[in-house]
């Protein structure tokens, strides 16, 4: 079961304090329970930790911790990253929301 | 090269923004209000805008009120002031991409190239391989770069040859001649003729003649597939909802509900019904006696197809042979004006309309009878 949104989701990222890293914002190209695929402006590198806040289907999933699993620069010179999700619980809850959405096609 | 056009109220803004649009080849259109850049929109009809966010001017705003009047519009925005959490926001709203300060003409030029190209994205509840990434997989890689590099000629080729393709306006003879309406059921494109109160299914890719069903017992005008149904109307204003089977099995039937039918159209909510003569667009709740939620009157002089592509309702005018674009919720109102340059000699009477997802289909008599009626697919450009 699988489905295309409407549109891009947009996704806040944020990275832990010790990164001193600004907050940056890009765009989920698709979606799963166990992890995403980000477009962002934002230089990302293997092994990263940060999270990712959006909106699924009306409801906002705050702070969901990620680590990018490969990262390289996209067709426009952007950053296209694998996210694996690495906290069990907003798997979960994650997955469930991606359920409720695709039954109801968002 | 895109037109583009660029909203902001500081000039300098809109001067810098354009300058770095035209660095990459665009052709840019600016406006210093809301009004203005509607006015761009309905007159140059840009691919995309950019709007400036800061200094005392509301993106946000902006993009809801364009995206309102065009809601197919990508609208990107240009921050004056980096904030994560406000674009993030601004994308909620429908900004298709936020570009931070200091705008340089990399992180521009990205941007422009994805919201032109970028669909939806794509939702799975299971959890799909990281790509991996191995030194097989590169020198795999490396290869396919070679065996990309001597197909490459070719591809372009083929690409010249489809794009050709996709800018011309097909048209074949039907074998039948009166259509009166067109539908699309997701593979094949329907002509839903009157005379031979017949509707028949032609291949998207030649127009071959596939399935035919026949309504022996009424006089069909226009039909509507969504979902597991199929939606009809009937000469004399009669409704139905079928099944979408071989016989088209009639579900429920409300008689003579819609006075001087033209086209019908289902959007997953609401039935919508045209009245031609009157030049009415009536929203229908799919309720047992098909309430009705909203009469709308419709611009134009001869309404005689109508069409759903998925966000917005166009209409098929006979009379000045255009498509004219309505939104859902004021149809009223034609936010797109779309002439029909193929029938402006005016030999043709242009009947139907459909939409396949990429294109716009539309059925036309000969004007004096005496030749076939024709089936044509319009150019991908035209929307």
């Amino acid at each position: 079961m699988s489905h295309r949104a409407p549109g891009l989701i947009p996704a806040l990222v944020r990275f832990p304090g010790a990164a001193a890293r600004q907050d940056a914002w890009g765009r989920l190209l698709e979606l799963t329970a166990g992890g995403a695929v980000l477009s962002t402006a934002a230089p990302l590198a293997k092994g990263e930790d940060l999270t990712l806040s959006f909106e699924l289907a009306g409801e906002e999933l705050r702070a969901v911790p990620a680590k990018v699993l490969h990262a390289e620069p996209d067709a426009d010179g952007q950053t296209l990253a694998d996210l694996r999700f690495t906290d069990e619980l907003s798997r979960r809850e994650l997955s469930r929301r991606l359920l409720d959405a695709l039954a109801r096609r968002l | 090269m895109a037109d583009i056009g660029v909203l902001g109220g500081d000039p300098q803004d809109r001067e810098a923004l354009s300058g770095l649009l035209g660095e990459m080849g665009h052709l840019a259109y600016e406006a210093g209000r809301l009004e203005e850049a509607l006015e761009v929109s309905r007159e140059r009809r840009p691919r995309a805008w950019l709007l400036v966010d800061g200094a005392g001017v509301d993106a946000e705003t902006l993009a809801r009120e364009l995206r309102r009047a065009f809601p197919l519009l990508p609208v990107m925005v240009a921050l004056k002031t980096r904030d994560a959490r406000r674009a993030v926001g601004l994308m909620r709203v429908g900004a298709a991409e936020v570009v931070a300060p200091p705008w340089t003409p990399v992180e521009l030029k990205a941007s422009v190239s994805k919201t032109l190209r970028f669909q939806g994205t794509a939702l799975s509840p299971l959890r799909v391989a990281p790509r991996r990434r191995s030194g097989l997989l590169f020198a795999l890689a490396v290869g396919a770069f070679f065996a990309f590099a001597l197909t490459q000629a070719a591809s372009r080729r083929a690409e010249k040859a489809r794009a050709a393709a996709a800018a011309v306006t097909h048209a074949w003879d039907l074998p039948v001649s009166h259509p009166a309406g067109l539908a699309f059921d997701g593979e094949s494109v329907w002509v839903v003729d009157w005379f031979s109160q017949s509707l028949y299914a032609h291949s998207t890719k030649d127009a071959a003649l596939g399935e035919v069903r026949h309504l022996t017992a009424e006089t069909p005008v226009s039909a509507h597939f969504a979902g597991d149904s199929v939606w009809t109307i009937g000469a004399d204003g009669t409704v139905a909802r079928r099944m979408r089977d071989a016989k088209l099995t009639v579900l429920q039937r409300w008689p003579g509900v819609a006075r001087n039918p033209a086209g019908i159209v289902f959007d997953g909510l609401y039935l919508w019904t045209l009245d031609g003569r009157a030049r009415r667009l009536y929203k229908r709740l799919p309720d047992p006696d098909l309430t009705v939620a909203g009469v709308y009157r419709v611009p134009g002089v001869k309404p005689v197809g109508l069409a759903y592509d998925g966000k917005t309702l166009w209409t098929l005018d006979a009379a000045d042979r255009s498509l004219r674009r309505h939104n859902l919720d004021r149809p009223d109102e034609a936010v797109e004006l779309v002439p029909l340059s193929v029938y402006g000699d005016g030999k043709e009477v242009p009947t139907g309309l459909a939409f396949d997802g990429t294109r716009f289909w539309t059925s036309a008599e000969p004007r004096k009878g005496g030749g076939p009626a024709r089936l044509r697919r319009h150019p991908e450009a035209l929307r």
